[in-house]
């Protein structure tokens, strides 16, 4: 017997996807040239599959903010904020993020995987009850994992059955945390959040929305799915992380509730870590200034969506989502299917995400591609002539295959 | 068996049958994923098949913990027998 034993599934996993060619789960990047463009096996590619979506990690305010910060503060922190690393950019960063939605409350976590982990684990406490859908990414689950709660999941995107749960938990509705996303980067689809207001209204019970991919690519100031639905005034928190739009390393929550701020007293992945760098802070602040005045970023972002979701739909690929988003999940038949259209994808110039079981949600898999508004309109010609290039590839090759899902 | 038990394994079945027609006959005692060959989408799918029958919410705590029919069957009566009316 060995600690290693049970890893041997994973490492069969792992060389079933083959020794050949660059490596499709954890593709090393030789470097990374821009952000739509980075060199892999020797070889320079267009990115489209690094949720870089505004392609702010080479904007040039946004760099020299952190290069400035860099030298005039220091590499890192060496502290908790409740020690010694509670910076004045921290407190900043916290007060834009809360005049960005209008709200007193907001918290900075040193990544988005954190800040699922600090919220949950820290508001849901003994009695109460996280009610989380069901393809809720792993952060969310690990955060319920942590709390003391009771964690319950409700059918994906399911109001009735989110309205039976509550129904079933009468009175203890009211101390029940309902979590949904506003994108699911799985598939790239999007929740159906009137719906889900009226019934956690008619409970009486809580609902965060976690943005980490939708903050910044949806509503009119970029502020995510919540906005563009209307629907700001009837959540309780909105979690977001800076990995993703704003270019980073971090995440937050903010929240209408004042008493949010006494989460940070209560926060065990908030208070045991270091706090974000200087250069991060300052990355950030200078990305959200950009974000909150990206009109035009998420104009040709959304441009992008619609041309890409429009050609894949025309080759006759099946997408996890109806509604263009900023991924666009390609559905394939089998690991070995995923597989070679992720390597006929590269060899075509294009680095996209091969996403397979047990990351995904019902045993799919996923060709997955992302899109980003520093993409040119070229370079969305560029993904769509590769991904043609290997539908054919694809057709040639396995012909019944592609007869039989048509 | 109790007339609990007996609705328990009565809706376990049905929500077999309905999550996962292709498992055929399987063994209550044996774990669900390796010996029935079932994969965790299928489980879940089960599960939340049989929440529906039964009217009732597994916390996922008490799921992580179950590995055969049998135990779950055991879960899903000690969950029923501790609701309120």
């Amino acid at each position: 017997m060995s600690l290693f034993d049970k890893f041997a599934p994973l490492a069969e996993a792992r060389a079933r996807l083959g020794h050949e060619g660059p490596a499709p789960i954890a593709t090393p990047f030789e470097a990374i040239h821009s952000a739509t463009r980075g060199v892999v096996d020797g070889r320079e590619v267009l990115l489209a599959g690094t949720n870089n979506y505004l392609g702010l990690t080479f904007d040039a305010q946004v760099v020299a903010a952190a290069q400035a910060a860099l030298v005039s503060h220091g590499t890192g922190t060496t502290g908790s904020r409740m020690a010694n690393g509670n910076y004045g950019g921290h407190e900043q960063l916290e007060r834009e993020l809360a005049a960005a939605f209008g709200w007193p409350a907001a918290m900075v976590f040193s990544t988005g995987y954190q800040a699922n982990l600090g919220t949950l684990s820290g508001l849901a406490g003994e009695g109460d009850v996280l009610l989380v859908d069901a393809d809720s990414h792993a952060s969310i689950y690990d955060g319920c994992r942590l709390s003391k709660a009771q964690t319950l999941r409700f059918r994906h995107n399911d109001p009735d059955d989110l309205d039976r749960r509550l129904s079933r938990l009468g009175d203890q509705a009211k101390r029940t945390l309902v979590v949904v996303e506003g994108l699911y980067s799985m598939l790239g689809d999007q929740p159906p959040l009137e719906a889900f207001v009226e019934v956690k209204n008619r409970h009486g019970a809580w609902l965060l929305v976690d943005e980490a991919h939708s903050f910044g690519v949806f509503g009119e100031r970029g502020l995510g799915y919540t906005e563009q639905a209307g629907l700001l005034h009837e959540v309780d928190f909105i979690l977001g992380t800076f990995s993703k739009s704003l270019a980073g390393i971090g995440g937050f929550c903010v929240s209408p509730h004042p008493q949010t701020e006494l989460l940070r007293l209560a926060s065990r992945p908030y208070i045991f870590t270091a706090s974000p760098s200087p250069a991060m802070i300052a990355g950030v602040r200078q990305a959200l200034i950009r974000l909150l005045n990206g009109a035009d970023l998420r104009a040709q972002l959304h441009r992008n969506m619609h041309r890409l979701y429009e050609a894949a739909n025309g080759l006759g690929f099946q997408l996890g989502s109806d509604t263009p988003g900023p991924v666009a999940a390609l559905l394939l038949p089998s690991r070995e299917a995923a597989l070679a259209h992720w390597h006929g994808l590269l060899e075509a110039g294009v680095y996209a995400n091969l996403m397979i079981p047990p990351a995904t949600p019902n045993g799919l898999c996923l060709l997955r591609i992302s899109l980003s508004a520093a993409h040119s309109d070229e370079d969305v010609d560029q993904i769509i002539a590769a991904l043609t290039a290997v539908r054919d590839q694809q057709t040639a090759a396995a012909p019944a295959a592609m007869a039989a899902r048509a | 068996m109790s007339e609990l038990h007996a609705r328990v394994n009565e809706a376990l079945q049905s929500a077999m049958a309905k999550a996962v027609p292709e498992a055929g006959n399987l063994d209550w005692q044996a774990p669900l994923a390796s010996q029935n060959g079932l994969d965790s989408v299928q489980i879940m799918n089960l599960v939340m098949e049989v929440e529906d029958a039964l009217d009732l919410s597994v916390p996922v705590d008490v799921l992580a913990e179950v590995t055969t029919l049998q135990q779950l069957a055991d879960q899903l009566a000690t969950l029923l027998e501790g609701r309120p009316s």
